[in-house]
């Protein structure tokens, strides 16, 4: 197939997504365009709104990221979800006991997260490389795990005393991630995740590691008689893999909620599916990308309150672009 | 002597969703196609079963639209995966999102109401009862099918290897396809049994990850519909346990927990090796 027509292929899922869209904005009653108006409005309509689709754009980019690293090196990390819940919920109840001097809550939350989401995702690496089980199985049952986990110990052990809900005690301020935009709820944590994507960009491309990780994508058996270990590889990437969708948990934490939350993911490891294969799995294009998901996401509660439309229009629109994308084209 | 009862009823009513699923898993594995998409089959066929059921004030109706969406559903997954080349993990994974979009969306078009339906002609006690012999007696006949006929002999080769199939002079896409759709519909008749047999109604994640333990009941059956079946049994009496001994201080998350660690413990080959179908996943595509 040639490039000009994959090109125009690529070009037709969107357009598609949107006929589609108003196809069941119709159905609901609503007018598609003065539907799509309240979304961009919501999205985008002033700092507020722009602050709050940069917060889900960050939500989104840590997840992404993580399932584009697995997706190189050839692997299926459908678990960012249940990764990013460990990250969070470690992050929190660290957060939530923290004593120790104000300089080094946020390093130690964060770590904490990034180790949570980081063995989460070592577990299903030791059943894929380890015991060559599936890690698309193996991540599906560790992210339902995870809920169940955080759903124990968020409602049992860490609760907030006399809290409502399942959510640990309040972190320290000295824990919280310093606010970019003042007014909104976006943290620094955006800067972080775009650090995050020059570096895995970087490392994919210039280092050994990295092209072991592709090599090993691209042509595993090849990769492996040149002498990469392969094993090692699935190990280790999704070990990685883990520990940025851990460390996206503890952003959401650190930067947004300020506790953890059971509910603090509307399923934000599956839409990042979607934003990575946008993203053409590339780290740089998958930033852009998010910002696009994370403007649905942030526009679709406008969308609901002016136009009556549904907010979950959103999750069809995700689920038909992770669909669509599906062909087998990354792998690089 | 009728708690003992009450335990076993329980136990096969929290079953029967599951073996469906379970079934239709095994169908499409065993044809080469992982379906990740069962949990979104049982959504859709729960929900499409309760929209009909509700505007024809007729539970048939609903049963039988809850199977064709079900079906529907993973014929596109079929269609993708044999004709587009597309990978069925990540086309799976859309379509789970697709079906809980398609429900959240659906409940507030149709009924106004988001979050839940209102209550709607259901199958009744008769009905249930009937729908749990289904399930046991499917688990029969696809044991049945696919070891003992022509068509099981071509399902499974196909999982195994597509291209001694196409050598044969058959066509392995339009058999994946056709265990993809024999499948959803299996699968979306356990969303039936969610929605028109246990509850009466359509909340939003209703099917709480049940498609999931389905998988994990396929590979603890070691991708067999007999194993799988007993799988899908072993789990429906835990579930039922938890009712049971609600108050004994386990907590309910451990025991919810425990068919996800069994299937890992089963990737992990404890208790033998769990071997897929050879060319399971394998995608076929037109110009294969």
């Amino acid at each position: 197939m040639s490039g000009i027509a994959t090109r125009a292929k690529v070009a037709f899922v969107p357009l598609a997504l949107i006929v589609i869209a108003a196809l069941a904005m119709l159905l609901a009653g609503a007018n598609p365009i003065v539907a799509f108006a309240a979304l961009l409005r919501g999205g985008l309509g002033g700092p507020h709104q722009i602050g709050e689709t940069l917060v889900q754009t960050t939500a989104l980019l840590f997840p992404a990221l993580a399932v584009a690293l697995a997706l190189r090196a050839g692997l299926f990390n459908i678990g960012a979800e249940g990764q990013l819940v460990i990250g969070g919920l470690a992050a929190g109840a660290l957060g939530a006991a923290y004593v120790g001097p104000g300089y080094l809550a946020i390093p130690l939350v964060l770590g904490a997260g990034a180790l949570g989401g980081g063995a989460w995702g070592a577990l299903a690496g030791l059943i894929k490389a380890r015991f060559g089980g599936s890690e698309v199985i193996a991540t599906l049952m560790l992210n339902v795990i995870a809920g169940l986990l955080a759903n124990y110990l968020a409602v049992g052990i860490f609760a907030a005393p006399g809290g409502e809900g399942a959510e640990t005690a309040s972190l320290p301020p000295a824990a919280w991630l310093p606010v970019l935009l003042p007014g909104t709820r976006l943290s620094v944590a955006i800067l972080l995740a775009l650090a995050l994507a020059v570096v895995m960009r970087v490392g994919l491309a210039r280092t050994v590691f990295g092209y072991a990780l592709r090599a090993t994508g691209s042509a595993p058996e090849a990769a492996a008689r040149a002498g990469i270990d392969v094993h090692r590889i699935a190990f280790v990437t999704l070990t990685l893999s883990g520990a940025i969708a851990g460390l996206g948990g503890a952003t959401i934490v650190a930067g947004v909620l300020h506790r953890f939350n059971t509910a603090l993911s509307p399923g934000y490891g599956f839409i990042a599916i979607a934003v990575a294969l946008v993203g053409a799995l590339d780290p740089l294009k998958i930033c852009v990308a998010a910002f696009a998901f994370g403007l649905l996401q942030s526009g679709s509660l406008a969308m609901q309150s002016l136009a009556h439309v549904p907010k979950d229009l959103v999750t069809i629109v995700e689920g038909l672009a992770i669909v669509a994308l599906a062909a087998r084209r990354y792998a690089a | 002597m009728s708690g003992a009862l009450a335990f076993v009823t329980l136990a096969l009513v929290k079953s029967a969703p599951l073996i469906f699923a379970a079934l239709a898993g095994v169908l499409c594995e065993r044809a080469g196609i992982v379906n990740i998409a069962l949990e979104g089959a049982l959504t859709v066929g729960a929900f499409a079963a309760v929209v009909v059921a509700s505007a024809t004030g007729n539970p048939s109706f609903g049963l039988a639209a809850g199977v064709a969406a079900g079906a529907l559903l993973c014929i596109v997954l079929g269609i993708a995966a044999t004709r587009f080349g597309i990978d069925q993990i990540v086309a799976g994974t859309g379509l789970n999102v697709l079906a809980a979009g398609i429900a959240a969306y659906g409940l507030v078009v149709v009924f106004g109401s988001p979050g839940a339906s209102p209550e709607v002609p259901a199958l009744g006690t008769p009905g249930e009862i009937g729908l749990v012999v289904t399930a046991l007696a499917c688990a029969g006949l696809a044991h049945l099918g696919l070891q003992r006929t022509v068509w099981g002999l071509r399902l499974r080769a196909c999982g195994e290897n597509p291209r001694a199939v196409a050598a044969a002079g058959l066509d392995p896409r339009r058999i994946r396809v056709i265990a993809t759709a024999v499948g959803g519909g299996l699968a979306g008749l356990g969303g039936v049994f969610l929605a028109l047999g246990e509850l009466d109604i359509f909340s939003d994640g209703m099917t709480a990850g049940r498609g999931y333990i389905a998988l994990a009941a396929v590979i603890f059956g070691r991708w067999t519909p007999l194993g799988a079946t007993g799988a899908a049994l072993g789990f429906g009496a835990l579930s039922a346990l938890q009712y049971s001994f609600g108050r004994t201080g386990i907590p309910s998350e451990l025991t919810a927990s425990l068919p996800y660690v069994a299937a890992l413990a089963a990737l992990a080959g404890l208790g033998g090796r769990a071997r897929a179908p050879e060319a399971d996943g394998v995608p076929l595509s037109n110009d294969w």
